[in-house]
């Protein structure tokens, strides 16, 4: 077994609580809670059917208008912000450009880690079965969820519902990269261990396209990739800012077609090896994505999506930091600056937690970070290899 | 307009004129009226070129100037075009690095010269020289329009091997449209000096007469002092407007280091509210919104909350420019850039400091009836909302910015 010791993020003012406090979600669960519900439709919306020419269809306003999700997420976020229940102000987090090729975002966040007990983490084990006994999100406190998800016939959105039966929900991250940070947990009491499924994917990409918002990407981190918690759960937040891995040039790998328009490609040029699904058809991405991922699960490959654009674009990076820090083949200077890759830093978000490092950043030393996560050559066009079969 | 498998998402808009846009024979003329003279229509009619102007301050970035060329070849008409973003240009198979170049060159508010692949309305693919290039003004260093100038490539041409253009005038008819636009020889088509100078040639045209027919002076280039890093008050970037010109509310962005704290910006939803245009409010201080009947103590609770550096939330009676008043639930906040560098004073007539890292005081509108509690609900939503998005907006600015190496594609 290959593991290593690191601090693990607090998401939630709960996850070290050994026991279950009355305030947490579950409790209120059982008793009957009243949460907001943001109703999104899979149905194509008025203006999409004057596209296609049906002049016909009278132009009467939306019950709701355009990224309300967004408005409604920001509000939520601030209320909860300005009610203290954030671990620090992210707001005061300074944050630069470095200069060079990429254009890498390093920000200075010295609340984030404050946490020093280190936990072992298993690396070679993407697929591990979820543990009651460990955090999960049902223990969170009951602030900390903002709304629920769900889909309906027509968009829409309620201030005040009952819990839904089984819900999706969106919670605050108290550690925040960025503003708006927030959690994405599917089907939160099914109590889904951290694993992708085709449903699942696309409720993610759903919710990135209700937001419909370039500065708001969702990502995900497999077990042995820097997920922290093992239940099922997809992150979020805004950067009005763009991401260096979404100027990376890419190639084609996969043949187009009349029938499908999922364009699938390698990053070129990039510190970090990885493949871009794109497609205006979130159902493509989802199948297509979630099957690699399922198979890369398989084989127990980490892995780390990013999604962007709106939900029409998603980077996928098998990586194998975690497994190289375990045989130690890290160098220390690496590891003291205590960066773990997940989505956020292999897209170009580089989060450090000591002053010197931030003062000292610099696109050398990203990339000698970055180079450590991609898989080697062989087994990167094994990877592609099931991609295009 | 064939779709892709009969479906398409809530997030392909790119036909689609913004909803905020509502006005926009109005927005759009005034967008040239504000920088040019009145004849600046007929000037640039002069010109064969193709191109468009657009505005980074409205709403999605939006076209506001197209000549008859640019129409010509894309083969939609004046009205269809006036008020939406050039993205109705792309295609299913259009490079998304060639939009990220185009984005970033916006950003960073400097030209660029591409090669990408466009659609005319009725869906054919076309390979185009895209030149874009910032149009600055003088008094405060803003952009005021970007321009766009095309050149569509023949793949004909693009085949040929000495690959020279015979001249702007080709007619769009002449062009033959490939099955498969993944043509190498259209991909791998090497744009020569010649392209490029054509180009630049339209580009530098069009923007001397911009030039020549400003009111208050553009130019292609910076003034040399802002050059130097002396940065006129109230400049306000463009990837700061283009973030800011996204949140579909009321409210003002307000400098609380400049002599009585004035409107650096107002969204569309702000000028739509009280009926002034964006001449009338930029500089200003808000209480020209006040009026006869404007008590008193939301007044004082706003100017000791700001003298504070706290937020607060008033219901305050304001006037529109037609003398007509409504009641506005208004929530202020200081907001702070990505600095993190403790400012200066923050408000020179006050007695206490507050070192924040404040970059601008938001000021959010919620016309609400006098007293209704669903108002309150529905007011404080929006105005959390659009403080936040003002906030990822705000943060987005990088003080002593470095610019990435620029990248054109051959």
């Amino acid at each position: 077994m290959l593991a290593i010791k690191r601090v693990p993020t607090v998401v939630s003012v709960n996850q070290d609580c050994g026991s279950v406090s009355r305030d947490c979600l579950q409790s209120c669960f059982l008793t009957g809670f009243d949460l907001p519900l943001f109703k999104y439709t899979k149905k194509m919306k008025t203006t999409e059917l004057q596209l296609l020419g049906d002049e016909e269809v009278p132009s009467s306003p939306p019950t709701i208008e355009r990224s309300f999700l967004g408005t409604l997420l920001l509000s939520k976020w601030e209320e909860r912000a300005s009610q203290g229940l954030f671990r620090y102000d992210v707001t005061a987090c300074e944050s630069r450009v470095l200069s060079g090729n990429y254009g890498f975002i390093a920000q200075l966040n010295e609340g984030r880690h404050l946490k020093k007990r280190l936990t072992e983490f298993r690396v070679d084990q993407v697929l591990q079965e979820f543990d009651p006994k460990k955090f999960n999100f049902s223990k969170v406190n009951r602030n900390e969820v903002l709304f629920q998800f769900g889909e309906g016939e027509e968009a829409g959105y309620y201030d005040i519902t009952p819990i839904l039966s089984s819900p999706d929900i969106v919670l605050i991250n108290v550690s925040p990269i960025e503003y708006g940070h927030v959690l994405l947990v599917p089907r939160l009491f099914d109590f889904v261990p951290q694993r992708l499924c085709a449903n699942d994917l696309l409720l993610a990409l759903y919710f990135t396209a209700e937001v419909d918002c370039p500065y708001f990407r969702v990502g995900y981190n497999s077990l042995g990739a820097f997920a922290t918690i093992n239940h099922l759960h997809f992150q979020a937040y805004y950067l009005a800012y763009p991401f260096p891995v979404e100027c990376a040039s890419i190639t084609r790998i996969n043949k187009g077609s009349l029938k499908s328009s999922l364009r699938i490609s390698e990053l070129v040029d990039y510190p970090v090896k990885g493949v871009v699904y794109e497609s205006m058809d979130l159902n493509e991405i989802a199948i297509s994505v979630a099957s690699t991922c399922q198979e890369l699960e398989l084989r127990n490959i980490p892995f780390n999506l990013l999604i962007c654009d709106c939900g029409t674009r998603v980077f996928l990076f098998p990586q194998c930091f975690a497994r190289k820090q375990a045989l130690h083949q890290v160098s220390q200077k690496v590891l003291d600056t205590q960066v773990n890759p997940a989505a956020w830093e292999i897209g170009g978000h580089i989060v450090l937690k000591r002053k010197e490092d931030y003062e000292h950043a610099t696109e050398e030393f990203v990339t000698a970070l970055l180079a450590e996560v991609s898989l080697s050559d062989p087994d990167f066009q094994d990877v592609k290899n099931i991609i295009c079969k | 307009m064939a779709l892709q498998n009969g479906s398409l998402l809530s997030s392909d808009r790119k036909c689609v004129r913004s909803p905020r846009m509502k006005n926009h024979k109005l927005i759009v003329s005034q967008s040239l009226i504000r920088s040019y003279r009145a004849s600046i229509q007929d000037e640039l009619q002069k010109h064969a070129y193709n191109f468009v102007l657009c505005d980074p301050g409205l709403p999605d970035h939006p076209i506001v100037y197209a000549s008859d060329g640019f129409l010509e070849m894309t083969g939609y008409s004046r009205d269809e075009v006036l008020g939406r973003n050039c993205r109705f240009l792309q295609g299913r198979d259009t490079d998304k690095r060639a939009i990220v170049e185009i984005r970033e060159a916006i950003r960073e508010e400097r030209d660029c010269q591409i090669k990408i692949l466009n659609y005319t309305k009725a869906g054919k693919p076309f390979w185009n020289l895209f030149h874009l290039a910032p149009v600055f003004s003088q008094q405060d260093g803003r952009v005021v329009h970007f321009v766009g100038v095309q050149l569509p490539i023949s793949s004909k041409l693009a085949a040929r091997k000495d690959g020279h253009l015979t001249g702007l005038e080709l007619s769009f008819d002449e062009l033959e449209f490939e099955e498969h636009f993944d043509n190498p020889s259209c991909k791998n088509y090497h744009l020569s000096e010649e392209d490029k100078q054509r180009a630049f040639a339209a580009v530098k045209a069009v923007l001397q007469e911009l030039a020549n027919s400003s009111c208050k002076g553009v130019s292609s280039m910076r003034s040399k002092s802002f050059s130097e890093g002396v940065i006129p008050p109230g400049f306000v970037a463009t990837s700061l407007l283009l973030a800011l010109t996204r949140i579909p509310h009321s409210f003002v962005l307000t400098d609380p280091h400049l002599p009585d704290m004035p409107i650096v910006h107002a969204s569309l939803e702000f000028l739509e509210l009280t009926g002034y245009t964006r001449e009338e409010v930029i500089g200003r201080n808000c209480r020209f919104l006040q009026g006869p009947d404007t008590d008193l103590a939301p007044i004082e609770e706003l100017r000791s909350s700001i003298s504070e550096g706290q937020t607060c939330t008033v219901r305050i009676l304001n006037y529109r420019k037609n003398k007509e008043p409504f009641w506005n639930s208004l929530h202020i906040s200081p907001v702070r850039n990505s600095s993190g560098k403790v400012v200066s004073l923050f408000l020179t007539h006050s007695l206490k400091c507050s070192p924040f890292q404040v970059a601008y005081y938001a000021g959010i509108q919620v016309a609400v009836s006098h007293s209704s509690e669903e108002d309150e609900g529905r007011a404080r939503m929006q105005q959390l909302g659009t403080l936040g998005a003002i906030k990822v907006a705000v943060r987005s600015i990088q003080t002593g910015a470095v610019l990435r190496k620029s990248k054109t594609i051959s």
